[in-house]
């Protein structure tokens, strides 16, 4: 499978280098440079709907905009093609910021319905701003692309577009393999648990709609100079749909799908031109076989055929990775991660959830908080971790106080949690998962990944020997390559510990890990705690599971009816009457008052 | 444009008569969207195409020779039937992944091609329905108006108020209200899930065929009418708050009004960038729509 990809991009070269040698006539060659203008916006778009799981239904709106903002500074001020899509790709860009950074927050169907809407507003601005754009008659006279006030022949501007497909291609498929699109992946899995890794998901969203903008930007302005004169009706809600539907017949997240369907869909109506009428119903009931048939596109499908075919790629060897014992150990001096939880209290509505609950977790021990269903515990949790708002308290983590912070922020302040039901990144594979909680102690930037730098090489290569360690030190080393979606139910437990503790946080939280473990499993993740311990983390470890307690924590911390009814050692805690009262109802003075009166 | 010309515009009697043709068909549209929304956190994206079908299939159905009202009644139970179908076959195999991606598509594949055949049918031009609505102009505060034209906002009203006492008070209201909230535990509670939301589709396009046949005599009916329509309707839906019915209908109603003074006084152009323009800035500021409740993040 390694050599897929480089392969693949040499046979693209190919192809583009053969085609305008082979192109019997203008016409045909002009249709070619029509797709790879297509192919510029899908390959754009894929980001979005591939790896964020997105979808803009605006694209053609985005186009236009390039188109406009190209074909004006053309003409206008006589732009060349160079520096036209280049005030194209501003604009877009800007406008691609303006209308995902609002919208991603909320629900993906949002995103669908502002896209939509902002397609048509672009369409009829085209309209009714006649001055500019011409209005319904459009913008003529486009010149003839040039580039530094040379013209271009019809080869050389052939030339242009298939270099600037194959960049983008390229650039894109960079930015796939990095952090970025490792991390855009994630949030489109789990919201949640990016977040609890430090993983900004509203900032990676309005990237990957920037980056669909800038490319429809872009080949809007090539459009502008193929075409020398663009009109509002070129620009429709069913173009938008188009766009969209060449990205997934190709294979949405793959590197070349959009391609292939850039190109299915540019000549398909060359042959449907025939049926006239029914081409539109055609193209409906292409999109739906494509639904229903193909949900993962063309090269969805294939790349699914072979993994079948052939033997999975073998685990990467246990020696490349880093102990985690050295990954993980943090400088003595620093040391101390201490929580301190301040009477916090949360109310939902009438019920007060917590109150006024204290809590403090001293630097490398190992506290349990538990307390009966009810009690609080998972609201606290929630709390500290940046989910939900404390409405009065404060906490802070050595010092540096969280209240109020984003689950984000907390995250990257050394606070790692893992979730009582498992909130994995399903489809990612188990390395994979882990290496998207280390992404917060990743430094190399947008520019590194495109280009992939020796920074971003040697960052992405410690990364992946940091997971590789780690995943031996959880003893996943030989699921590395399973999608975590398929693990065991017990493993998938270890995995969210391996992935969060990727992060190398100072505190880690671990929100009932041995519910629905068989008791050999929690003899194991008992053992796995104490390692854990031993590297200097400090835990806070939510649990039912009284031996397990027991056996492990320095301090326990009992939640009653989301109050602190008790905070000492074990030994102490298991003979406090009030925590005996709170889990078995009655104390026995109060038993046999019960008794006698039955 | 000049002043001289937008008072002359404005005086027109033309232009007065037109102000009492407000547009309420999205208010219509938009409570489709509730509907299905409500009951199935997913929605037919083409929902416009169906109250194209009603009136389409109405102006066939007395092409055909049949007489109006059962050219009528027919018109809107293929809608109902219409409904179910895209549900059962295009929404529901979908329905249970974590993105939207697929019921949006197959839905707007199945807008796409019954477009297509509404316009192989039924020609590339528009005609309305003969109605006795249309007959006789009443006088409401000097301005003409048909009885028809006020069916529609009459009609909203009534359907949002039903459908308020439908949810208080039947078994299968309060049915659609819990696969709203949570599928799964109403489907242990002993609710058929598929069934009610197959109804919640069935319902919306029910009244979306027979808005569609209310119109077909005041507008110019033709099969490419849906989609704007269908999309104006989801922004509607979605700044009125699309868990709201009395928050849909009320900005659906309001938006027709808007779009009317716009058109009349800027473009038809105009129109469109102010409508769609008010609904990101909508969506900006109150991100669950004017009258929708906020959905609480459970982790």
């Amino acid at each position: 499978m390694k050599y897929l990809i480089p392969a693949g991009f040499a046979v693209f070269a190919a192809i583009l280098i053969a085609v305008p040698l082979l192109a019997s006539n203008e016409y045909e060659l002009r249709l070619f440079m029509l797709f790879l203008i297509y192919g510029v916006i899908a390959v754009g778009l894929n980001v979005l709907v591939g790896l964020t799981g997105l979808v803009s239904l605006g694209q053609a709106g985005l186009f236009a905009l390039g188109s406009y903002t190209g074909a004006i500074v053309a003409t206008r001020i006589g732009f060349d093609i160079i520096a036209s899509s280049i005030a194209a790709a501003i604009v877009s860009g800007i406008f691609g910021v303006l209308l995902a950074f609002p919208t991603v927050r909320v629900r993906g169907v949002y995103l669908a319905v502002v896209t939509i809407a902002f397609g048509i507003i672009v369409e009829n601005v085209a309209i009714e701003w006649q001055s500019l754009t011409g209005g319904t008659t459009g913008l003529t006279s486009i010149p003839r692309p040039n580039v530094f006030g040379v013209r271009l022949s019809g080869f050389a501007f052939y030339g242009v577009l298939a270099v600037a497909l194959f960049v983008i291609t390229l650039l894109v498929h960079n930015l796939k393999t990095s952090r970025y699109g490792r991390t855009m992946l994630a949030v489109s899995q789990s919201e949640t648990a990016a977040r609890a890794l430090g993983i900004n998901p509203t900032a990676l969203r309005t990237l990957a709609f920037v980056v669909a903008s800038v490319t429809a930007g872009i080949a809007g302005t090539f459009y502008a100079f193929l075409n020398s004169y663009i009109s509002p009706d070129i620009f429709t809600f069913s173009d938008s749909v188009r766009f969209l539907l060449m990205v997934i017949l190709g294979g949405a997240g793959s590197t070349f799908g959009p391609i292939i369907g850039a190109y299915i869909l540019t000549y398909m109506p060359e042959y449907l031109q025939q049926f006239q009428l029914w081409q539109k119903f055609a193209y409906g009931a292409l999109l739906l076989l494509v639904m229903f048939a193909l949900p993962r596109g063309i090269l969805g499908t294939l790349h699914q055929m072979l993994k079948r075919l052939r033997p999975a790629d073998p685990v990467p060897d246990v020696s490349e990775g880093l102990p985690a014992a050295t990954t993980l150990r943090r400088d003595h001096n620093e040391v101390a991660a201490e929580l301190v939880a301040n009477s916090l209290t949360v109310r939902f509505g009438g019920l007060t959830a917590l109150s006024k609950a204290s809590l403090r977790v001293k630097g490398g021990e190992i506290h349990a908080l538990i307390g009966p269903n009810g009690a609080g515990k998972s609201t606290f949790v929630n709390t500290i971790s940046g989910f939900y708002q404390a409405d009065e308290g404060q906490f802070e983590l050595d010092g540096i106080p969280l209240t109020g912070r984003r689950s984000l922020d907390i995250a990257r302040l050394g606070l790692a949690r893992t979730f009582q039901n498992t909130e994995l990144f399903g489809e990612l594979s188990v390395l994979e998962n882990v290496m998207a909680g280390y992404d917060q102690r990743l430094s190399y930037r947008m520019l590194d990944a495109l280009l992939r730098t020796p920074r971003m090489r040697r960052e992405e290569l410690e990364c992946r020997r940091t997971a590789i360690g780690l995943l031996e030190f959880v003893g996943l080393s030989k699921y590395a390559n399973e999608e975590a979606r398929f693990l065991p139910f017990g493993l998938q437990r270890r995995l969210e510990i391996a992935r969060a503790l990727a992060s190398r946080p100072k505190l880690l939280l671990l929100d009932e890990p041995a519910a629905g473990l068989t008791t050999q499993e929690i003899d194991e993740l008992e053992e796995m705690v104490r390692r854990i311990a031993a590297l200097g983390i400090s835990i806070l470890l939510i649990e039912h599971h009284v031996d397990l307690i027991m056996a492990l924590a320095d301090n326990v911390t009992v939640l009653d009816y989301g109050q602190v009814i008790a905070s000492d050692s074990p030994a102490v805690i298991q003979n406090d009457p009030r925590v005996i009262e709170a889990y078995f109802g009655t104390s026995p003075i109060h038993g046999e008052i019960a008794e006698a009166g039955v | 444009m000049t002043l001289v010309a937008l008072c002359r515009r404005h005086f027109s009697a033309d232009f007065i008569t037109n102000m009492s043709e407000f547009d309420f068909r999205q208010a219509q549209v938009a409570l489709g969207f509730h509907i299905m929304w409500s009951a199935a956190k997913a929605v037919n994206f083409a929902h416009g195409d169906t109250l194209m079908l009603g009136a389409v299939l109405a102006v066939m159905g007395v092409d055909a020779g049949l007489p109006l009202s059962v050219a009528c009644i027919l018109a809107v139970v293929a809608g109902g039937v219409f409904g179910i179908l895209l549900e059962r076959f295009a929404v529901r195999p979908f329905a249970t992944s974590a993105t939207s991606i697929g019921w949006m598509l197959t839905t707007i594949a199945v807008g796409v091609m019954s477009e297509a055949l509404a316009t192989l049918q039924f020609g590339g031009f528009s005609r309305p329905l003969a109605s006795p609505g249309v007959n006789n102009a009443v006088h409401i505060l000097g301005a003409g108006v048909y009885p028809q034209e006020l069916v529609i906002p009459v009609f909203a009203v009534l359907v949002m108020i039903g459908l308020k006492l439908m949810q208080r008070h039947t078994l299968i209201g309060r049915a659609m209200k819990a696969v709203a909230h949570d599928k799964r535990a109403a489907a242990l509670m002993g609710i058929n899930v598929n069934r009610i939301v197959a109804f919640s589709f069935g319902l919306a396009s029910l009244l979306g065929a027979a808005a569609g046949v209310l119109v077909a005599p005041v507008i110019q009916v033709s099969a490419t009418m849906g989609t704007l329509l269908g999309l104006k309707g989801f922004a509607v839906a979605i700044i009125g708050g699309i868990t709201s019915a009395p928050g849909v209908v009320i900005v659906g109603l309001g938006f027709g009004i808007m779009e009317k003074f716009v058109e009349g006084y800027i473009s038809t152009a105009a129109r469109e960038i102010i409508g769609f323009g008010v609904m990101i800035l909508v969506l900006l500021v109150f991100p669950q729509g004017l009258f929708g409740k906020r959905e609480v993040l459970k982790v």
